[in-house]
Protein backbone atom coordinates (compact mmCIF):
# COMPACT_ATOMS: atom_id res chain seq x y z
CA UNK A 1 0.00 0.00 0.00
CA UNK A 2 1.24 3.14 -0.63
CA UNK A 3 0.41 7.11 1.44
CA UNK A 4 1.17 9.85 -0.53
CA UNK A 5 2.05 12.92 2.20
CA UNK A 6 2.12 16.18 1.19
CA UNK A 7 2.21 19.28 3.06
CA UNK A 8 -0.38 21.88 1.84
CA UNK A 9 0.42 25.41 3.02
CA UNK A 10 -1.67 27.19 5.22
CA UNK A 11 -3.44 24.23 5.77
CA UNK A 12 -1.97 21.69 7.04
CA UNK A 13 -1.15 18.08 5.65
CA UNK A 14 -2.59 15.90 3.06
CA UNK A 15 -2.22 12.37 2.71
CA UNK A 16 -3.53 10.00 -0.33
CA UNK A 17 -4.01 6.18 0.20
CA UNK A 18 -4.34 3.78 -3.06
CA UNK A 19 -7.64 1.93 -2.57
CA UNK A 20 -8.16 0.58 -5.65
CA UNK A 21 -6.85 0.29 -9.26
CA UNK A 22 -7.39 4.25 -9.76
CA UNK A 23 -9.53 5.39 -6.55
CA UNK A 24 -7.72 7.01 -4.21
CA UNK A 25 -8.89 7.98 0.14
CA UNK A 26 -7.90 11.25 0.91
CA UNK A 27 -7.37 12.40 4.11
CA UNK A 28 -6.73 16.72 4.86
CA UNK A 29 -5.62 17.11 8.38
CA UNK A 30 -5.88 20.95 8.61
CA UNK A 31 -4.02 22.76 11.32
CA UNK A 32 -6.57 23.27 13.83
CA UNK A 33 -7.24 19.52 14.18
CA UNK A 34 -9.92 19.34 12.13
CA UNK A 35 -10.22 16.33 9.32
CA UNK A 36 -11.47 16.38 5.81
CA UNK A 37 -12.46 13.03 4.77
CA UNK A 38 -12.22 13.12 0.60
CA UNK A 39 -12.58 10.35 -2.04
CA UNK A 40 -11.42 10.05 -5.42
CA UNK A 41 -12.80 8.02 -8.08
CA UNK A 42 -9.66 7.97 -10.52
CA UNK A 43 -7.20 10.43 -11.10
CA UNK A 44 -9.12 12.80 -13.20
CA UNK A 45 -12.17 12.79 -11.12
CA UNK A 46 -12.95 15.92 -8.96
CA UNK A 47 -12.43 14.69 -5.14
CA UNK A 48 -15.76 13.70 -3.57
CA UNK A 49 -15.62 15.14 0.27
CA UNK A 50 -17.24 12.64 2.29
CA UNK A 51 -16.61 13.78 6.14
CA UNK A 52 -15.70 16.25 8.19
CA UNK A 53 -14.78 16.06 12.02
CA UNK A 54 -12.67 17.42 15.04
CA UNK A 55 -9.42 15.82 15.89
CA UNK A 56 -11.35 14.13 19.13
CA UNK A 57 -13.82 12.22 16.80
CA UNK A 58 -11.21 10.84 14.33
CA UNK A 59 -9.26 9.15 17.58
CA UNK A 60 -12.49 7.67 17.98
CA UNK A 61 -12.79 6.59 14.69
CA UNK A 62 -9.44 5.52 14.70
CA UNK A 63 -9.45 3.63 17.25
CA UNK A 64 -12.75 1.46 15.63
CA UNK A 65 -10.97 0.67 12.99
CA UNK A 66 -7.50 -0.89 14.57
CA UNK A 67 -10.40 -2.96 16.12
CA UNK A 68 -9.31 -1.86 19.62
CA UNK A 69 -12.30 -2.77 21.33
CA UNK A 70 -13.33 -5.70 18.67
CA UNK A 71 -11.73 -7.61 16.29
CA UNK A 72 -13.42 -9.56 13.92
CA UNK A 73 -12.86 -13.04 13.88
CA UNK A 74 -10.75 -14.64 10.95
CA UNK A 75 -12.20 -17.94 11.08
CA UNK A 76 -9.21 -20.11 9.12
CA UNK A 77 -7.44 -18.73 12.40
CA UNK A 78 -9.97 -18.70 15.53
CA UNK A 79 -8.63 -18.49 18.38
CA UNK A 80 -10.93 -17.88 22.13
CA UNK A 81 -9.44 -16.86 25.16
CA UNK A 82 -9.90 -19.14 28.54
CA UNK A 83 -8.31 -17.80 31.20
CA UNK A 84 -4.86 -19.57 30.14
CA UNK A 85 -6.42 -21.78 28.15
CA UNK A 86 -7.31 -20.79 24.46
CA UNK A 87 -9.72 -22.82 22.14
CA UNK A 88 -8.64 -23.79 18.49
CA UNK A 89 -10.34 -25.41 15.32
CA UNK A 90 -7.82 -27.83 14.32
CA UNK A 91 -8.36 -29.75 10.78
CA UNK A 92 -7.35 -33.24 10.32
CA UNK A 93 -5.30 -33.15 7.00
CA UNK A 94 -5.84 -36.02 4.42
CA UNK A 95 -2.31 -37.32 4.75
CA UNK A 96 -2.12 -37.05 8.51
CA UNK A 97 -0.40 -39.72 10.31
CA UNK A 98 -3.23 -40.23 12.99
CA UNK A 99 -6.32 -40.42 10.56
CA UNK A 100 -7.79 -44.05 11.17
CA UNK A 101 -6.64 -43.55 14.64
CA UNK A 102 -8.84 -43.23 17.41
CA UNK A 103 -8.15 -40.44 20.01
CA UNK A 104 -7.02 -43.16 22.51
CA UNK A 105 -4.45 -44.66 20.33
CA UNK A 106 -3.43 -40.98 18.79
CA UNK A 107 -2.55 -40.47 22.20
CA UNK A 108 -3.71 -36.68 22.44
CA UNK A 109 -3.63 -35.32 25.52
CA UNK A 110 -0.90 -37.65 26.75
CA UNK A 111 1.36 -36.18 24.19
CA UNK A 112 0.29 -32.57 24.38
CA UNK A 113 -1.72 -31.49 27.12
CA UNK A 114 -4.29 -29.76 24.78
CA UNK A 115 -7.98 -31.73 25.29
CA UNK A 116 -10.17 -32.40 22.56
CA UNK A 117 -13.82 -30.46 23.19
CA UNK A 118 -15.65 -31.46 20.47
CA UNK A 119 -15.56 -32.73 16.53
CA UNK A 120 -16.61 -31.23 14.01
CA UNK A 121 -17.44 -33.59 11.07
CA UNK A 122 -19.33 -32.51 7.98
CA UNK A 123 -22.20 -31.19 9.33
CA UNK A 124 -22.67 -32.99 12.30
CA UNK A 125 -20.86 -32.06 16.02
CA UNK A 126 -19.36 -34.96 17.63
CA UNK A 127 -19.63 -32.84 21.64
CA UNK A 128 -17.18 -34.35 23.99
CA UNK A 129 -15.66 -36.99 21.62
CA UNK A 130 -15.25 -40.74 23.60
CA UNK A 131 -11.64 -42.14 23.62
CA UNK A 132 -12.55 -45.16 20.96
CA UNK A 133 -13.94 -42.08 18.32
CA UNK A 134 -11.80 -42.56 15.17
CA UNK A 135 -10.46 -39.41 13.27
CA UNK A 136 -10.68 -38.64 10.01
CA UNK A 137 -9.27 -36.61 7.65
CA UNK A 138 -11.04 -33.30 7.29
CA UNK A 139 -12.61 -33.47 10.85
CA UNK A 140 -11.96 -30.43 12.93
CA UNK A 141 -11.12 -30.74 16.05
CA UNK A 142 -12.24 -28.41 18.40
CA UNK A 143 -9.20 -28.04 21.03
CA UNK A 144 -8.61 -26.99 24.53
CA UNK A 145 -5.27 -25.82 25.73
CA UNK A 146 -2.63 -23.35 26.32
CA UNK A 147 -0.84 -21.69 23.62
CA UNK A 148 2.18 -24.37 23.73
CA UNK A 149 -0.12 -27.51 23.88
CA UNK A 150 -1.79 -26.14 20.93
CA UNK A 151 1.57 -25.59 19.23
CA UNK A 152 2.43 -29.22 19.99
CA UNK A 153 -0.99 -30.64 19.28
CA UNK A 154 -1.35 -29.39 15.72
CA UNK A 155 2.47 -30.16 15.29
CA UNK A 156 0.91 -34.23 16.02
CA UNK A 157 -1.67 -33.56 13.77
CA UNK A 158 0.24 -32.93 10.96
CA UNK A 159 3.44 -34.62 11.39
CA UNK A 160 2.79 -37.44 14.08
CA UNK A 161 5.48 -36.07 16.37
CA UNK A 162 5.42 -33.15 19.27
CA UNK A 163 8.42 -31.25 17.88
CA UNK A 164 8.06 -28.39 16.54
CA UNK A 165 9.91 -26.81 14.24
CA UNK A 166 10.20 -22.97 14.36
CA UNK B 1 -11.13 58.97 28.89
CA UNK B 2 -10.26 54.94 29.53
CA UNK B 3 -13.44 54.43 29.51
CA UNK B 4 -14.26 55.91 25.75
CA UNK B 5 -11.50 54.20 24.38
CA UNK B 6 -12.75 51.06 25.34
CA UNK B 7 -16.28 51.47 24.55
CA UNK B 8 -14.46 52.27 21.06
CA UNK B 9 -12.78 48.75 21.21
CA UNK B 10 -15.99 47.26 22.78
CA UNK B 11 -17.86 48.68 19.72
CA UNK B 12 -15.64 47.77 16.88
CA UNK B 13 -14.95 44.00 18.76
CA UNK B 14 -18.75 43.88 18.52
CA UNK B 15 -19.43 44.77 15.02
CA UNK B 16 -16.44 42.80 13.56
CA UNK B 17 -18.37 39.98 15.41
CA UNK B 18 -21.98 40.51 13.89
CA UNK B 19 -20.01 41.60 10.39
CA UNK B 20 -18.63 37.66 10.74
CA UNK B 21 -21.39 36.06 11.55
CA UNK B 22 -23.18 37.74 9.05
CA UNK B 23 -20.17 36.75 6.03
CA UNK B 24 -20.08 33.18 7.49
CA UNK B 25 -23.94 32.95 7.25
CA UNK B 26 -23.38 33.83 3.25
CA UNK B 27 -20.28 31.48 2.98
CA UNK B 28 -18.30 34.72 1.74
CA UNK B 29 -14.88 35.83 2.70
CA UNK B 30 -15.09 37.85 6.29
CA UNK B 31 -12.36 39.99 4.76
CA UNK B 32 -14.11 42.20 2.59
CA UNK B 33 -16.81 42.89 5.67
CA UNK B 34 -14.41 43.82 8.05
CA UNK B 35 -13.57 46.63 5.80
CA UNK B 36 -16.88 47.60 5.29
CA UNK B 37 -17.75 47.49 9.01
CA UNK B 38 -14.67 50.30 9.62
CA UNK B 39 -16.21 52.25 6.82
CA UNK B 40 -19.63 51.81 8.84
CA UNK B 41 -18.94 52.97 11.96
CA UNK B 42 -15.49 55.06 11.24
CA UNK B 43 -15.22 58.75 10.80
CA UNK B 44 -15.98 59.45 7.04
CA UNK B 45 -19.11 59.19 4.97
CA UNK B 46 -21.27 57.79 5.53
CA UNK B 47 -21.90 58.97 9.19
CA UNK B 48 -25.56 58.65 9.48
CA UNK B 49 -28.74 56.69 8.16
CA UNK B 50 -32.13 58.41 8.23
CA UNK B 51 -30.37 60.70 10.95
CA UNK B 52 -29.19 58.38 13.28
CA UNK B 53 -25.53 58.52 13.38
CA UNK B 54 -23.45 55.50 12.38
CA UNK B 55 -20.06 57.39 13.83
CA UNK B 56 -19.03 55.10 16.89
CA UNK B 57 -15.53 54.79 16.20
CA UNK B 58 -12.80 57.10 15.79
CA UNK B 59 -9.34 56.33 13.69
CA UNK B 60 -8.11 56.01 17.09
CA UNK B 61 -4.28 55.21 17.71
CA UNK B 62 -5.39 52.15 19.84
CA UNK B 63 -7.11 50.59 16.89
CA UNK B 64 -4.71 51.26 14.65
CA UNK B 65 -1.88 49.80 17.15
CA UNK B 66 -3.80 46.59 17.46
CA UNK B 67 -3.91 46.81 13.67
CA UNK B 68 -0.50 46.45 13.63
CA UNK B 69 -0.35 43.38 15.42
CA UNK B 70 -2.39 41.94 13.44
CA UNK B 71 0.07 42.68 10.23
CA UNK B 72 3.32 41.41 12.14
CA UNK B 73 1.47 38.42 13.28
CA UNK B 74 -0.10 37.65 9.70
CA UNK B 75 3.06 38.21 8.44
CA UNK B 76 4.59 36.00 11.33
CA UNK B 77 2.71 32.80 10.22
CA UNK B 78 3.87 33.52 6.12
CA UNK B 79 7.56 32.88 7.85
CA UNK B 80 6.14 29.68 9.82
CA UNK B 81 4.72 28.31 6.60
CA UNK B 82 7.77 28.89 4.97
CA UNK B 83 9.54 25.97 4.09
CA UNK B 84 13.00 25.81 2.10
CA UNK B 85 13.24 22.53 1.50
CA UNK B 86 9.72 22.25 -0.39
CA UNK B 87 11.14 25.33 -2.44
CA UNK B 88 14.43 23.54 -3.00
CA UNK B 89 12.78 20.42 -4.10
CA UNK B 90 10.14 21.87 -6.42
CA UNK B 91 12.16 24.68 -6.84
CA UNK B 92 11.81 24.80 -11.58
CA UNK B 93 8.06 23.60 -10.64
CA UNK B 94 7.94 26.88 -8.53
CA UNK B 95 9.54 29.03 -10.63
CA UNK B 96 7.64 28.49 -13.55
CA UNK B 97 4.45 28.97 -11.89
CA UNK B 98 5.61 32.00 -10.01
CA UNK B 99 7.28 33.32 -13.01
CA UNK B 100 3.77 33.13 -15.46
CA UNK B 101 1.90 34.91 -12.30
CA UNK B 102 4.67 37.58 -11.67
CA UNK B 103 5.76 38.45 -15.02
CA UNK B 104 2.26 38.90 -16.43
CA UNK B 105 0.20 40.02 -13.22
CA UNK B 106 3.48 42.42 -13.04
CA UNK B 107 3.33 43.90 -16.52
CA UNK B 108 -0.20 44.79 -16.37
CA UNK B 109 0.27 46.52 -12.76
CA UNK B 110 2.85 48.33 -13.97
CA UNK B 111 0.96 49.29 -17.25
CA UNK B 112 -1.83 50.52 -15.07
CA UNK B 113 0.07 53.08 -13.24
CA UNK B 114 1.72 54.19 -15.59
CA UNK B 115 -1.20 55.19 -17.78
CA UNK B 116 -2.78 56.82 -15.14
CA UNK B 117 -0.03 58.75 -14.89
CA UNK B 118 1.76 57.12 -11.48
CA UNK B 119 5.41 58.01 -10.73
CA UNK B 120 7.71 55.63 -10.19
CA UNK B 121 6.89 55.23 -6.43
CA UNK B 122 2.98 55.16 -7.19
CA UNK B 123 3.56 52.54 -10.51
CA UNK B 124 5.66 49.91 -7.67
CA UNK B 125 2.97 50.38 -5.27
CA UNK B 126 -0.02 49.75 -7.70
CA UNK B 127 1.72 46.48 -9.24
CA UNK B 128 2.17 45.29 -5.93
CA UNK B 129 -1.16 45.78 -4.95
CA UNK B 130 -2.74 44.11 -8.10
CA UNK B 131 0.23 41.14 -8.03
CA UNK B 132 -0.87 39.65 -4.97
CA UNK B 133 -3.52 37.19 -4.21
CA UNK B 134 -4.77 36.78 -1.10
CA UNK B 135 -3.55 33.77 0.81
CA UNK B 136 -6.17 33.81 3.95
CA UNK B 137 -9.53 34.33 1.28
CA UNK B 138 -7.99 31.74 -1.03
CA UNK B 139 -7.27 29.25 1.24
CA UNK B 140 -10.44 29.23 3.12
CA UNK B 141 -12.53 29.08 -0.55
CA UNK B 142 -10.92 26.12 -1.68
CA UNK B 143 -10.65 24.55 2.11
CA UNK B 144 -14.97 25.46 1.39
CA UNK B 145 -15.67 24.28 -1.73
CA UNK B 146 -13.37 21.03 -1.80
CA UNK B 147 -10.80 21.69 -3.89
CA UNK B 148 -8.14 20.97 -1.44
CA UNK B 149 -8.03 17.51 -2.76
CA UNK B 150 -8.10 18.12 -6.23
CA UNK B 151 -4.76 18.44 -8.12
CA UNK B 152 -5.37 22.05 -9.21
CA UNK B 153 -5.10 23.07 -5.65
CA UNK B 154 -1.50 22.31 -5.52
CA UNK B 155 -0.55 24.43 -8.28
CA UNK B 156 -2.80 27.30 -6.70
CA UNK B 157 -1.39 27.03 -3.10
CA UNK B 158 2.54 26.38 -5.06
CA UNK B 159 1.95 29.96 -6.80
CA UNK B 160 0.70 31.48 -3.70
CA UNK B 161 3.90 30.15 -1.71
CA UNK B 162 6.46 32.03 -4.55
CA UNK B 163 3.84 35.40 -4.25
CA UNK B 164 4.76 35.05 -0.29
CA UNK B 165 8.38 35.07 -1.17
CA UNK B 166 8.14 37.80 -3.40
CA UNK B 167 6.34 40.09 -1.23
CA UNK B 168 8.58 39.63 1.39
CA UNK B 169 11.41 40.87 -0.67
CA UNK B 170 9.20 43.23 -2.10
CA UNK B 171 7.86 44.60 1.02
CA UNK B 172 11.48 44.88 2.25
CA UNK B 173 12.64 47.32 -0.45
CA UNK B 174 9.78 49.29 -0.69
CA UNK B 175 9.02 50.32 2.72
CA UNK B 176 12.70 51.53 2.51
CA UNK B 177 11.95 53.20 -0.61
CA UNK B 178 8.61 54.86 1.19
CA UNK B 179 9.74 55.05 4.48
CA UNK B 180 13.30 56.19 3.29
CA UNK B 181 11.98 59.09 1.66
CA UNK B 182 14.03 61.69 0.28
CA UNK B 183 16.89 61.76 -2.05
CA UNK B 184 18.07 58.69 -3.87
CA UNK B 185 21.15 58.40 -1.47
CA UNK B 186 18.47 58.47 1.80
CA UNK B 187 16.63 55.65 0.24
CA UNK B 188 19.56 53.58 -0.69
CA UNK B 189 21.28 54.05 2.82
CA UNK B 190 18.02 53.01 4.44
CA UNK B 191 17.56 49.80 1.86
CA UNK B 192 21.21 48.58 2.69
CA UNK B 193 20.25 48.80 6.34
CA UNK B 194 17.25 47.29 5.71
CA UNK B 195 18.89 44.65 3.95
CA UNK B 196 21.83 44.50 6.98
CA UNK B 197 18.83 43.95 9.62
CA UNK B 198 16.98 41.22 7.76
CA UNK B 199 20.18 39.60 6.84
CA UNK B 200 21.26 39.18 10.47
CA UNK B 201 17.62 38.07 11.22
CA UNK B 202 17.63 35.30 8.19
CA UNK B 203 20.76 34.45 9.31
CA UNK B 204 19.63 33.83 12.99
CA UNK B 205 16.60 32.05 12.08
CA UNK B 206 18.40 29.95 9.70
CA UNK B 207 21.56 28.68 12.15
CA UNK B 208 19.85 28.96 15.62
CA UNK B 209 16.83 26.33 14.94
CA UNK B 210 18.21 24.29 18.04
CA UNK B 211 18.87 27.05 20.12
CA UNK B 212 15.47 28.52 19.11
CA UNK B 213 14.13 25.28 20.53
CA UNK B 214 15.45 25.19 23.45
CA UNK B 215 14.47 29.02 24.19
CA UNK B 216 10.81 28.48 23.39
CA UNK B 217 9.84 25.49 24.74
CA UNK B 218 8.09 26.32 27.67
CA UNK B 219 5.66 24.11 29.01
CA UNK B 220 2.61 26.38 30.40
CA UNK B 221 0.69 27.42 26.87
CA UNK B 222 0.52 30.98 28.56
CA UNK B 223 4.14 31.74 28.65
CA UNK B 224 4.80 29.59 25.09
CA UNK B 225 2.28 31.99 23.79
CA UNK B 226 3.68 35.52 25.52
CA UNK B 227 7.02 34.39 24.34
CA UNK B 228 6.14 33.98 20.38
CA UNK B 229 3.93 37.01 20.04
CA UNK B 230 6.33 39.18 22.10
CA UNK B 231 9.19 38.51 20.32
CA UNK B 232 7.66 39.27 17.06
CA UNK B 233 6.30 42.05 18.18
CA UNK B 234 9.50 43.54 19.78
CA UNK B 235 11.57 42.52 16.76
CA UNK B 236 8.72 44.12 13.96
CA UNK B 237 9.11 47.46 16.31
CA UNK B 238 13.00 47.28 16.59
CA UNK B 239 12.71 47.20 12.60
CA UNK B 240 10.18 49.80 11.73
CA UNK B 241 12.19 51.74 14.02
CA UNK B 242 15.33 51.66 12.07
CA UNK B 243 13.41 51.91 8.85
CA UNK B 244 12.66 47.90 7.87
CA UNK B 245 9.28 46.68 7.45
CA UNK B 246 7.88 45.36 10.57
CA UNK B 247 5.62 43.06 8.32
CA UNK B 248 8.87 41.93 6.73
CA UNK B 249 10.95 41.11 9.93
CA UNK B 250 7.97 39.39 11.56
CA UNK B 251 8.00 36.85 8.34
CA UNK B 252 11.72 36.30 9.12
CA UNK B 253 10.89 35.59 12.54
CA UNK B 254 7.98 33.15 11.72
CA UNK B 255 10.87 31.18 9.32
CA UNK B 256 13.06 30.97 12.17
CA UNK B 257 10.40 28.79 13.46
CA UNK B 258 9.36 27.25 10.79
CA UNK B 259 12.49 24.34 11.45
CA UNK B 260 11.51 23.58 14.59
CA UNK B 261 9.27 21.16 16.31
CA UNK B 262 7.34 23.83 17.93
CA UNK B 263 5.04 24.58 14.93
CA UNK B 264 2.02 22.88 15.68
CA UNK B 265 1.77 23.94 18.71
CA UNK B 266 2.47 27.64 17.69
CA UNK B 267 -0.17 27.01 14.87
CA UNK B 268 -2.61 25.92 17.46
CA UNK B 269 -2.11 28.25 20.38
CA UNK B 270 -1.19 31.83 18.17
CA UNK B 271 -3.56 30.93 15.07
CA UNK B 272 -6.65 32.36 17.54
CA UNK B 273 -4.35 35.74 18.07
CA UNK B 274 -3.65 36.33 14.87
CA UNK B 275 -6.93 36.08 13.49
CA UNK B 276 -8.70 38.44 15.76
CA UNK B 277 -5.34 40.98 15.73
CA UNK B 278 -5.81 40.70 11.87
CA UNK B 279 -9.83 41.41 11.81
CA UNK B 280 -9.25 44.72 13.78
CA UNK B 281 -6.15 45.46 10.71
CA UNK B 282 -9.06 45.49 8.11
CA UNK B 283 -11.27 47.06 10.29
CA UNK B 284 -9.09 49.53 10.65
CA UNK B 285 -8.25 50.18 7.12
CA UNK B 286 -12.20 50.64 6.69
CA UNK B 287 -11.61 52.96 9.54
CA UNK B 288 -9.14 55.31 7.84
CA UNK B 289 -11.05 54.55 3.85
CA UNK B 290 -12.98 57.90 3.13
CA UNK B 291 -15.21 56.52 0.07
CA UNK B 292 -15.24 59.98 -1.54
CA UNK B 293 -11.87 59.58 -2.23
CA UNK B 294 -12.52 56.10 -3.47
CA UNK B 295 -15.46 57.37 -5.64
CA UNK B 296 -12.45 59.51 -6.94
CA UNK B 297 -10.27 56.77 -8.32
CA UNK B 298 -13.72 54.77 -9.73
CA UNK B 299 -12.18 54.37 -13.24
CA UNK B 300 -8.99 53.67 -11.90
CA UNK B 301 -10.29 50.99 -10.06
CA UNK B 302 -12.70 49.81 -12.69
CA UNK B 303 -10.78 49.34 -15.46
CA UNK B 304 -7.67 47.36 -12.82
CA UNK B 305 -10.70 45.12 -11.75
CA UNK B 306 -11.51 44.35 -15.18
CA UNK B 307 -7.63 43.98 -16.57
CA UNK B 308 -5.98 41.94 -13.18
CA UNK B 309 -9.15 39.71 -13.26
CA UNK B 310 -7.80 38.98 -16.83
CA UNK B 311 -4.06 38.13 -16.11
CA UNK B 312 -4.79 36.35 -13.23
CA UNK B 313 -7.27 33.74 -15.12
CA UNK B 314 -4.74 33.65 -18.04
CA UNK B 315 -1.46 33.23 -16.15
CA UNK B 316 -3.54 30.96 -13.66
CA UNK B 317 -4.78 28.76 -16.95
CA UNK B 318 -1.40 28.94 -18.00
CA UNK B 319 0.36 27.46 -14.83
CA UNK B 320 -2.30 25.00 -14.89
CA UNK B 321 -1.34 23.83 -18.49
CA UNK B 322 2.12 23.83 -17.65
CA UNK B 323 1.71 21.28 -14.80
CA UNK B 324 -0.25 18.91 -17.63
CA UNK B 325 -3.79 20.03 -15.95
CA UNK B 326 -7.13 19.56 -18.01
CA UNK B 327 -8.76 22.85 -19.77
CA UNK B 328 -11.24 22.76 -16.74
CA UNK B 329 -8.56 22.65 -13.62
CA UNK B 330 -6.30 24.64 -15.75
CA UNK B 331 -9.57 27.58 -15.59
CA UNK B 332 -10.00 26.59 -12.15
CA UNK B 333 -6.54 27.83 -11.14
CA UNK B 334 -7.05 30.60 -12.71
CA UNK B 335 -10.31 31.50 -10.83
CA UNK B 336 -8.71 30.38 -7.50
CA UNK B 337 -5.94 32.73 -7.50
CA UNK B 338 -8.61 36.01 -8.47
CA UNK B 339 -9.33 37.31 -4.63
CA UNK B 340 -6.93 39.90 -3.27
CA UNK B 341 -6.58 40.73 0.56
CA UNK B 342 -4.76 41.29 3.17
CA UNK B 343 -1.01 41.87 1.20
CA UNK B 344 -2.41 44.51 -0.65
CA UNK B 345 -3.80 46.26 2.23
CA UNK B 346 -0.68 46.39 3.56
CA UNK B 347 0.57 47.76 0.74
CA UNK B 348 -2.02 50.15 1.25
CA UNK B 349 -0.74 50.66 4.80
CA UNK B 350 2.88 51.69 3.69
CA UNK B 351 1.26 53.17 0.74
CA UNK B 352 -0.42 55.67 3.34
CA UNK B 353 2.73 56.76 5.38
CA UNK B 354 4.42 58.25 1.44
CA UNK B 355 5.65 61.48 1.54
CA UNK B 356 4.05 62.10 -1.36
CA UNK B 357 0.51 63.61 -0.91
CA UNK B 358 -1.22 62.01 -4.13
CA UNK B 359 0.49 58.70 -3.47
CA UNK B 360 -1.00 59.11 0.63
CA UNK B 361 -4.18 60.05 -0.28
CA UNK B 362 -5.36 57.91 -3.49
CA UNK B 363 -3.03 54.79 -3.46
CA UNK B 364 -4.75 53.50 -0.42
CA UNK B 365 -8.78 54.52 -1.33
CA UNK B 366 -7.76 52.60 -4.38
CA UNK B 367 -6.58 49.67 -2.92
CA UNK B 368 -9.83 49.77 -0.16
CA UNK B 369 -11.82 49.32 -3.39
CA UNK B 370 -10.06 47.31 -5.20
CA UNK B 371 -9.28 44.75 -2.13
CA UNK B 372 -13.39 45.13 -1.47
CA UNK B 373 -14.10 44.04 -5.57
CA UNK B 374 -11.54 41.44 -5.62
CA UNK B 375 -12.48 39.35 -2.43
CA UNK B 376 -15.79 39.67 -3.36
CA UNK B 377 -15.61 37.95 -7.44
CA UNK B 378 -12.56 35.51 -6.12
CA UNK B 379 -14.75 34.30 -3.58
CA UNK B 380 -17.70 33.66 -5.79
CA UNK B 381 -15.86 32.66 -9.12
CA UNK B 382 -14.55 29.73 -6.64
CA UNK B 383 -18.18 29.27 -5.26
CA UNK B 384 -19.35 29.10 -8.58
CA UNK B 385 -16.93 27.30 -10.31
CA UNK B 386 -19.26 24.59 -11.54
CA UNK B 387 -21.84 27.07 -13.02
CA UNK B 388 -19.63 29.10 -14.87
CA UNK B 389 -17.62 26.42 -16.58
CA UNK B 390 -20.60 24.60 -18.13
CA UNK B 391 -22.31 28.15 -19.28
CA UNK B 392 -18.66 28.22 -21.08
CA UNK B 393 -19.12 24.95 -21.98
CA UNK B 394 -15.65 23.50 -20.25
CA UNK B 395 -15.97 20.10 -18.85
CA UNK B 396 -13.40 17.49 -17.39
Amino acid sequence: MVIYEADVPGVGKRYEVETGDTERFVVIVHHDGKREIFRRDHPDADAEKLFEFPAGVSREIVTALQGVDFQPLDLDDVDMPLGNAIMEWVEIPDDSPLAGETIQAAQLRQKTGATVAAIQREDDTLASPKADTVLQPGDILVVIGTRPEQKSFESLIKTGSTETSN
Amino acid sequence: MAGALLLEVGIALVTLALVGALAHRFRQSVIPGYIAAGILVGPYVPTEIGGISLRLVGNSEFVSTVGELGIILLLFFLGLEFNVGTLVANKTRLAKLGGLDLVLNGIMGVLIGYVFGFGVTGIILITGIVYISSSAIITKSLTDAGWLANPESDVILSTLVVEDIVIAVYLAVVSALVLGGGTFAEATMTVVQAFVFLAALAAVAYLGTDYIERIFDVGPDELFVLRIVGVAVLIGAIALSIGVSEAVAAFFVGTAFSETDLIERIEHLVTPLRDIFAAVFFFSIGLSTDLRVVAGVALLLLVAVILTTGTKLISGYASGRVYGLSTLRSTRVGMGLVARGEFSLIIATLASTSAIPVIRNTVPAFAVGYVLVMSLLGTLLIEYEDTISSVLGISP
